[in-house]
């Protein structure tokens, strides 16, 4: 217990459990098209862009309260992801990737470059923590606080994707992403089921977004890199895809996991490269490892 | 950046710029059409999408700028060396990240060279900083040509692109080696089940991918500046000829590549009744070209679904 | 009652330069089983694609029950009562015994019942399932991964499978490939209870003694050509029957 409140009481304790619920949201949605669905959507990552984008030009231009910023950072993601379906979701695995990075670079790009909105590569400062009128009494500029809200996100939306993940639906799901002609056959629309799967995935990366706004104050384009992806790629590989409380651990195991390279002193611009390096060094061995039970070999009829 | 130093000055002018756009065109398609020669012959060989195929243009030049500027060695032991070190990437990547996985799920490779970018990133950044860096120590001068703009190394890069694709083209079309690679393009299992088509030739046909994405990388380090994250544009670049192409489909995609210079430097240069693009949406004419196709016709421009070669 | 169940007219299929149908009818009435056969490549699994959807004719009718389906998607032709037993099996590897029968069970379900089943359904369902895999013989097994299953069992999973889901025509595509001797006398008898149940069966197989057993009429195909098509004792006999699979292969008319 005495454990549990010296991490609470340190400010950089807090810090990370704060991101680890926002990586864990991040994880766990892509776990539902990724690890349940076996779609290899790159533009996970510009849903959380587009969440992130959404509360702070809400919150900074037009300072609207936290409520609507998620709403519509929510709403758009998954919006966004209605779009990617349409393109997409016919197409075959490399197909599927080669059109979801393009997707992710066209939003990288309008980040960039519509300056008016978003301030190119400037980014949005000074985006102010939420104030919710009837929670007066608590102010979220406290990190601990925050902490508060951001576990209250996280858990409300595990405890429905726990549901989902023993569902009706996610058995459809898993079964048209071994053998879809198979699904198609017992009458499962396997686009239908994969759509959802894409949109229910990116507005969940959509309100992971606009916590990571709020919670970071300024946010800028370089946030949302492909780098960022194959971090998001190695929770879930690592954590087993499909399985839910792995890939909770695997978000917490990653994000702590580089901690220890804080001791040595290292300058950011050698820091920074080395935890991508370890991240896709992870990626590449676990997958190694179990490259003959990741994924099933391709059935097509 | 200053892609192309010769086309700034022009750009206030109209349509009499058009001889200079469309040899600028040039100039970017060759660059983009090495690159992405060597993304076709990968996927039509190996089946395998190789995502860090633009890192490895990235990795490219940074060698080359090691030994060329860092080292200051002259321009030929410089070339040579950059071979070699990047054969030898080429071989770690294949041999590590690409090989163990090619009779698996064709979600793994793209995994894994997904981790593969990554780590050539990031291995690049921490070896040489995430400051741009430039391999031009002196201002070229210009040639002037009928009006038009042109430095020596910008003909040499038109140049050198024909030539060595013309040479690609050679190997496969008109010889044995060839021979197998189009079969193996065309049919794997038929050309497995005679017995063509051992790993070396896939392990060759990465290298000579990975050394016609680092003579593109190093020909684009001439043309604009050098940072790290640079890779992964190039890579959606050679995706977005490929899908122009057709996937797999090399003549396709090199004249998606050329097509694709043609639009970017089109679109950019000329102004539309007053207004005329804003530079930085330069690259976003690959991801619509990419989403554009996949949306109306995802077999590629040139309908030739058989033939792969 | 519909005298003619499920009409196929003239139907055409090609890949690229090659074609694989080139103009098949044939007319099947309901209950009726049927027995396809065929040298390798003569089109019989595409004639399968085409009924279920997954190739699409460029030209002819499909027509089930009354209705066109030539250009329905096929999950809509399989909830129209559609069912298809894949070749190399169908059966979801990764998913468990019981898991199969259920996705199969549910798939009928709304969408919001996707997410949030109602809990009587949820027992009601399972209960269904086990009665179902009790038939085969898996019950016992029901909660092991179905890739752990012999090819026998696959088969039948897979065959009992598409009777959960609802379906009224099977369309079984080489029902014993790969299926111990032994099990196939399980496969015959699953058949057998799917014709008491009044089910229409088109059955392909290699096999023409197997399937002599229970199919009333025998198509053959060769060359994406219905060769022949009658009782199975007219077709056994039938000298062109030992051409088309021995004899000199010249063009057989049809």
């Amino acid at each position: 217990m005495s454990f549990l409140q010296a991490l609470l009481t340190n400010e950089y304790y807090i810090h990370l459990v704060i991101l680890i619920c926002i990586y864990a949201l991040l994880a766990q949605s892509f776990n539902l098209t990724f690890g349940l669905g076996k779609s290899f959507n790159l533009a996970h990552i510009a849903s959380y862009a587009i969440g992130a984008y959404t509360t702070a030009i809400l919150a900074v231009d037009q300072s609207r309260s936290p409520l609507p910023c998620m709403f519509w950072s929510l709403v758009l993601s998954g919006v966004f992801a209605l779009t990617i379906a349409i393109i997409a979701i016919r197409l075959s695995e490399d197909y599927f990737a080669i059109g979801t990075l393009a997707f992710s670079a066209l939003i990288t790009a309008l980040l960039v470059n519509w300056k008016s909105l978003t301030r190119g590569v400037l980014g949005i400062p000074g985006i102010p923590r939420p104030e919710f009128s009837f929670f007066e009494s608590q102010t979220f500029y406290d990190n601990f606080n925050f902490l508060g809200l951001a576990a209250t996100v996280l858990i409300v939306v595990e405890l429905l994707l726990l549901g989902i993940f023993s569902s009706p639906y996610a058995r459809a799901l898993r079964a048209q992403a071994e053998f879809e002609q198979g699904a198609l056959a017992i009458g499962h629309n396997a686009r239908v089921l994969r759509t959802i799967s894409f949109v229910l995935a990116s507005a969940i990366a959509g309100l992971a977004g606009s916590l990571f706004a709020y919670y970071i104050n300024y946010i800028d384009p370089s946030s949302f890199s492909l780098t960022e992806m194959v971090f998001i790629i190695t929770i879930v590989v690592l954590g087993r895809p499909g399985s839910f409380w792995g890939v909770n651990g695997a978000a917490a195991f990653l994000v702590l996991l580089p901690e220890p390279l804080r001791q040595f002193d290292l300058p950011p611009s050698i820091l920074g490269p080395m935890r991508q390096l370890i991240y896709a060094l992870i990626l590449f061995g676990v997958v190694f490892l179990n490259r003959n039970k990741l994924w099933p070999r391709l059935r097509r009829i | 950046m200053d892609f192309l130093r010769a086309k700034t000055a022009l750009l206030s002018c109209d349509m009499d710029i058009l001889p200079q756009l469309l040899i600028n065109a040039l100039i970017t398609g060759s660059i983009y059409a090495l690159a992405s020669a060597g993304l076709a012959l990968c996927y039509g060989v190996l089946r395998i999408l190789n995502f860090a195929h633009g890192h490895l243009m990235m990795t490219g030049v940074y060698l080359f700028y090691l030994f060329s500027v860092t080292l200051g060695l002259a321009l030929l032991p410089a070339a040579l060396s950059t071979a070699l070190a990047v054969a030898a990437v080429g071989a770690v990547s294949f041999t590590v990240f690409v090989r163990p996985f090619t009779r698996h799920n064709p979600v793994l490779p793209l995994v894994t060279t997904l981790a593969l970018s990554t780590v050539l990133e990031s291995s690049v950044a921490m070896a040489f900083g995430v400051n741009v860096k430039s391999l031009n120590t002196e201002m070229v001068s210009s040639l002037e040509i009928y009006g038009i703009f042109i430095t020596p190394l910008q003909i040499g890069i038109i140049i050198s692109a024909l030539l060595l694709l013309g040479l690609t083209g050679l190997v496969i079309h008109f010889t044995p080696a060839g021979r197998t690679l189009r079969a193996l393009a065309e049919n794997e299992e038929a050309a497995q089940s005679l017995g063509i088509g051992s790993d070396r030739i896939r392990f060759l046909v990465f290298l000579i991918s990975a050394l016609m994405a680092a003579y593109a990388g190093i020909m684009l380090g001439y043309e604009t500046n050098l940072q790290p994250t640079m890779g992964n544009s190039y890579t959606i670049k050679a995706f977005a000829a490929m899908v122009l192409g057709g996937l797999g489909n090399i003549w396709g995609t090199v004249a998606g590549a050329y097509l694709l210079g043609l639009v970017e430097n089109l679109s950019i240069g000329l102004d539309f009744g007053g207004y005329s693009l804003p530079a930085g949406y330069r690259d976003a004419f690959a991801f619509m070209a990419i989403l554009l196709m996949l949306l109306v016709r995802p077999s590629g421009l040139f309908r030739r679904a058989a033939r792969r070669l | 009652m519909n005298p003619t169940f499920l009409q196929i007219s003239d139907l055409e299929f090609s890949i690229g330069e090659a074609s694989i149908l080139n103009g098949i009818s044939c007319q099947v009435p309901r209950g009726e089983t049927v027995g396809i056969i065929g040298p390798n490549g003569s089109g019989k699994t595409t004639l399968f694609n085409c009924i279920s959807g997954f190739n699409l004719p460029s030209r002819g009718r499909i027509i089930f029950d009354a209705t066109d389906i030539t250009a329905v998607s096929p999950h809509t032709r399989a909830l129209h009562g559609l069912g298809r037993v894949f070749q190399n099996s169908g059966v979801f590897r990764e998913l468990s015994v019981e898991e199969n029968m259920l996705t199969a069970l549910e798939s009928r379900d709304s969408l919001i019942r996707k997410f949030f089943p109602a809990r009587s359904h949820r027992a009601q369902r399972r209960q269904l399932a086990r009665e179902f895999l009790s038939e085969i013989n898996l019950d016992a097994k029901s909660s092991h991964k179905a890739g752990s299953l012999s090819g026998g069992q696959l088969r039948l999973l897979e065959i009992v499978r598409t009777l959960a889901f609802g379906a009224e025509v099977f369309l079984l595509d080489e029902p014993t490939a790969g299926v111990s001797p032994r099990m196939k006398e399980d496969v015959a008898g699953l058949i057998a209870k799917l014709q008491q149940r009044g089910k229409t069966i088109l059955v392909i197989e290699h096999d023409i003694n197997f399937i002599q057993k229970f199919c009333q009429r025998i198509l053959v195909l060769d060359g994406g050509r219905v060769v022949m098509d009658g009782p199975p004792d007219t077709v056994r006999s039938d000298r062109r029957l030992q051409e088309i699979y021995f004899g000199n292969k010249t063009q057989s008319e049809s």
